[in-house]
């Protein structure tokens, strides 16, 4: 068990630090730098050599990954140069945004997604399944960014059921969270999509094994075959759920552009714009501890859910 | 009595109610920081304008009138200058003085700060405050874009305790503005509240709510479902939709930008002028400001129309491809030669710009190569030192004084273009320090002459500024040349 916890502290550290130099070197390589973007097309060649100083980007790329290293192991994230304050507190005040939208649209992809796909697959060629997979179709193939204008469309223009925006200027709370629901829809949608045809997939291969066959013959009720069928077909589905988790956080990069949200993709966006290496750099190392985090619960849920592989072999 | 009595209490109620406006106004680019000396980013000032305040300030016919400073006067000779302070104080109570202002200078001056706009205060060589309220700020020369600077965004006046504390304005502005800072949520907006003490009368907005909306398409939803009575940018394709919507206005006024295309005149062909001469001839600019910049009054030098500095025997070079073929075989150009064009990507209208010069090039045998970069980008490439382009779009916004456009333009390595000619940037010098207003107007017109007849731009033209607002939102206006937002008169009426 330590062994076992131990390689997972060890790959996740190795994980890091191989990520974060390699977007330590990509952000650098952009052409121009915050001293640059700072200065825009109104100040001289000396004034931007200045600032280029003052913000320490005059160091050599060896003095500044040492420098980034040697405070990271000390748990500094260093200074925004874009906001002049902890990146730390940057993040702070983006991640609970993203977080919610992002296990909203979790929670809505899984019960609708999911719950269509198992619909599907115990009834093939019934009412559910033709909606799933005329569902899945049109939402796979259209751009996530075009779900959110119409819904922005229809529901906040037409109906005025949500402001436009997806935050009041008072930020995220429990009341102004309900906000958040046409971003979370947006981002659930393709997400949705996938796991209907993953669950109908999954579904109607048990339908197809020995074990139904044999539940049916003994008169079982058409009910608890199929919560048979359901439970057994979950645990193939867990491993694209983490997927499906990380590929929520990056599709917050472009939901955050269109409702205008001040979340994580937003912070990410504009910290590349504004060659903000510190920021672009806490960002990746969040997102590599998410990814690898929630891979490891996935890991975890498996052993849960399937009682074969917590065999000893 | 009683129902009298009643009547007055409903009606104060009434009117207590209504006059506790919340303006909203969605900007598409965010301030990088509030700090007024440590940024050039006009969406920094257009926020700050109503947090700080200036000595002088610039009313909405472009002259500088007095603000924080009554009163003010310049020496004869131009090298000293004296400003007497209203009485008002900062938005922490501290009063205003004559301290704060030199203070505020000092800071400005000082290498630490690396503030981009510290050249224009380097002529200071000392700041006398001989009481409370007086300050005479003394020059090594005559500078008479001193007064332009100091009405300018980052001419803001700080509170000298702070100052000294090493205080964070970057994220908690404190000024004697109209409007007190109350928060900032990164991406989302930045609130300001009324000051109900502002030396000008306090403002009748009770709120100001700044919402960063990058998204155009967004800002006009905003605008039509209310949730924005003023949006900054509406695509030039939404205009119509606004203009026949009784409940928005579209508000066109002039404004200071200079559309170009920049020439790389340290570039093979594009060194000699009869080359870029043959270029603006080869472009019909009329056509370019009226397709991609939804129109424009054109101009014939690197100044904005309309501007009193701009000479009126300046002509704009006029389509005429037969000649801009001509000059070309003169300056011995080939037939296909290849130019880089990079294209700044957030500018929809650049781009566009940038396309159609491409095609009037063609047809004088041109092959101009388009590379859509983004901005970052494009700086390093247009502003970097590898100067890394042949021809590229953009527009430079109006300045208050012409020192801030043309300084540098005559001088190779201190412009973009490296445009080099000693005689242009000598009289752009002696502009500078030339006291006498009528005596700069003839020593800058004769540069323009000469930066037209070099040429080191196609130029465009000046096009109209243009934004959206509730049709009930009134007294709000665009800071002219510099851009900024002026609420301090703005109301909401229902």
């Amino acid at each position: 068990m330590t062994r076992y916890l131990f390689g997972q502290v060890f790959s996740l550290v190795l994980t890091l630090w191989v990520v974060l130099t390699l977007v330590f070197l990509a952000v650098r390589a952009l052409p121009g730098d915050a001293a640059t973007i700072m200065g825009g097309i109104d100040s001289s060649a000396a004034s931007i050599a200045e600032m280029r100083q003052a913000l320490g980007l005059a160091a050599t790329l060896g003095e500044q990954y040492i420098g980034f290293l040697g405070d990271l192991v000390k748990g500094d994230m260093g200074d925004s140069i874009r906001e002049r304050r902890p990146v730390s507190a940057v993040l702070l005040d983006r991640v609970p945004v993203t977080l919610t939208l992002a296990a909203m649209a979790f929670v809505i992809s899984l019960v609708f997604g999911l719950g269509l796909g198992l619909l599907a697959g115990l009834r093939p060629g019934g009412f559910f399944d033709k909606l799933t997979t005329g569902f899945a179709t049109v939402a796979l193939s259209l751009p996530e960014f075009w779900f959110g204008f119409i819904l922005i469309l229809v529901f906040a223009v037409q109906l005025g059921w949500f402001p436009v925006l997806g935050l009041p200027p008072t930020g995220l709370s429990l009341r102004s969270s309900w906000h958040l629901l046409l971003p979370a829809v947006t981002l659930a949608i393709p997400r949705a999509a996938q796991l209907a045809r993953l669950g109908r997939a999954r579904v109607l291969e048990e339908r197809s094994s020995d074990y139904v066959r044999t539940a049916r013959s003994k008169g079982l009720s058409a009910g608890s075959v199929g919560r048979h069928i359901a439970s057994n077909a979950l645990p193939g589905v867990v491993p694209l759920l983490a997927l499906e988790l990380g590929g929520l956080l990056t599709g917050t990069i472009v939901v955050e552009q269109v409702f205008g949200l001040p979340g994580l993709g937003a912070t990410l966006l504009g910290g590349i714009s504004a060659r903000d290496y510190p920021v672009v750099q806490g960002v990746t190392i969040l997102a590599v501890a998410i990814y690898v985090g929630v891979n490891w619960l996935a890991d975890v849920t498996q052993l849960v859910a399937d009682p074969r592989l917590r065999a000893p072999t | 009595m009683k129902l009298k009595i009643l009547v007055a209490v409903a009606l104060s109620a009434v009117l207590g109610l209504a006059s506790a406006q919340t303006l909203t106004m969605a900007m598409a680019a965010q301030p990088d920081t509030l700090d007024p000396q440590v940024t050039s980013a006009t969406a920094a000032f257009q926020v700050s304008k109503s947090i700080y305040d200036t000595l002088v300030e610039v009313a909405q016919d472009g002259t500088i009138i007095p603000a924080l400073a009554g009163t003010f006067s310049a020496s004869d000779d131009g090298l000293s200058y004296t400003f007497n302070l209203v009485a008002t104080s900062f938005h922490d109570g501290t009063p205003l003085d004559s301290t704060d202002v030199k203070a505020t200078l000092e800071r400005i001056m000082a290498e630490g700060t690396a503030s981009p706009k510290r050249s224009e205060f380097a002529a200071i060589t000392g700041i006398d405050t001989p009481d409370e309220s007086t300050v005479v700020i003394h020059l090594s020369q005559p500078q008479p874009a001193l007064l332009a600077s100091l009405a300018s965004g980052w001419g803001a006046i700080l509170p000298s305790e702070k100052l000294a504390e090493g205080h964070d304005f970057g994220n908690a502005p404190v000024g004697t503005g109209a409007f007190v800072f109350q928060s900032w949520l990164r991406d989302n907006a930045i609130t300001l509240s009324a000051n109900p003490d502002y030396y000008k009368g306090a403002p009748q907005l009770a709120e100001v709510i700044i919402r960063f909306v990058p998204d155009p398409a967004i800002q006009l939803q905003g605008l039509l479902t209310g949730e924005f009575n003023v949006a900054d940018t509406i695509a030039a394709a939404d205009r119509e939709l606004v203009e026949s919507n009784p409940a928005l206005t579209m508000v066109e006024e002039p404004s200071g930008l200079a559309l170009v295309a920049a020439m790389n005149t340290r570039r093979p062909y594009l060194s000699d002028p009869r080359v870029r001469q043959a270029i603006n001839l080869a472009v019909d600019s009329i056509t370019v400001l009226e397709v991609a910049y939804a129109g424009g009054t054109p101009i014939g030098t690197f100044m904005e129309a309309g501007s009193p500095w701009l000479p009126d025997d300046i002509e704009p070079y006029g389509y005429d491809p037969e000649q801009a073929r001509a000059l070309l075989d003169e300056a011995g150009v080939p037939d296909g030669w290849t130019i880089d064009m990079p294209l700044p990507q957030p500018y929809d209208a650049h781009i566009q710009a940038g396309q159609m010069v491409q095609d009037y090039l063609r047809e004088v045998g041109i092959n101009a190569e388009i590379r859509i970069v983004e901005w970052g980008v494009w700086l390093s490439d247009v502003y970097g030192e590898a100067r890394a382009f042949d021809i590229t779009v953009i527009g430079h916004t109006g300045k208050l004084d012409p020192s801030g456009r043309l300084d540098g333009y005559g001088i190779e390595s201190e412009n973009y273009a490296g445009y080099d000619d000693p005689v242009t940037a000598e009289l752009i010098a002696q502009g500078a320090r030339e006291p006498d207003t009528a005596k700069r107007v003839e020593l800058y017109g004769e540069a323009l002459h000469r930066i037209h007849d070099a040429a080191p731009f196609i130029f465009f033209g000046t096009p109209a500024r243009a934004y959206a607002k509730q049709t009930s939102v009134e007294g709000f206006w665009i800071t002219p040349l510099l851009d900024s937002f002026d609420f301090r008169t703005a109301t909401i009426n229902d």
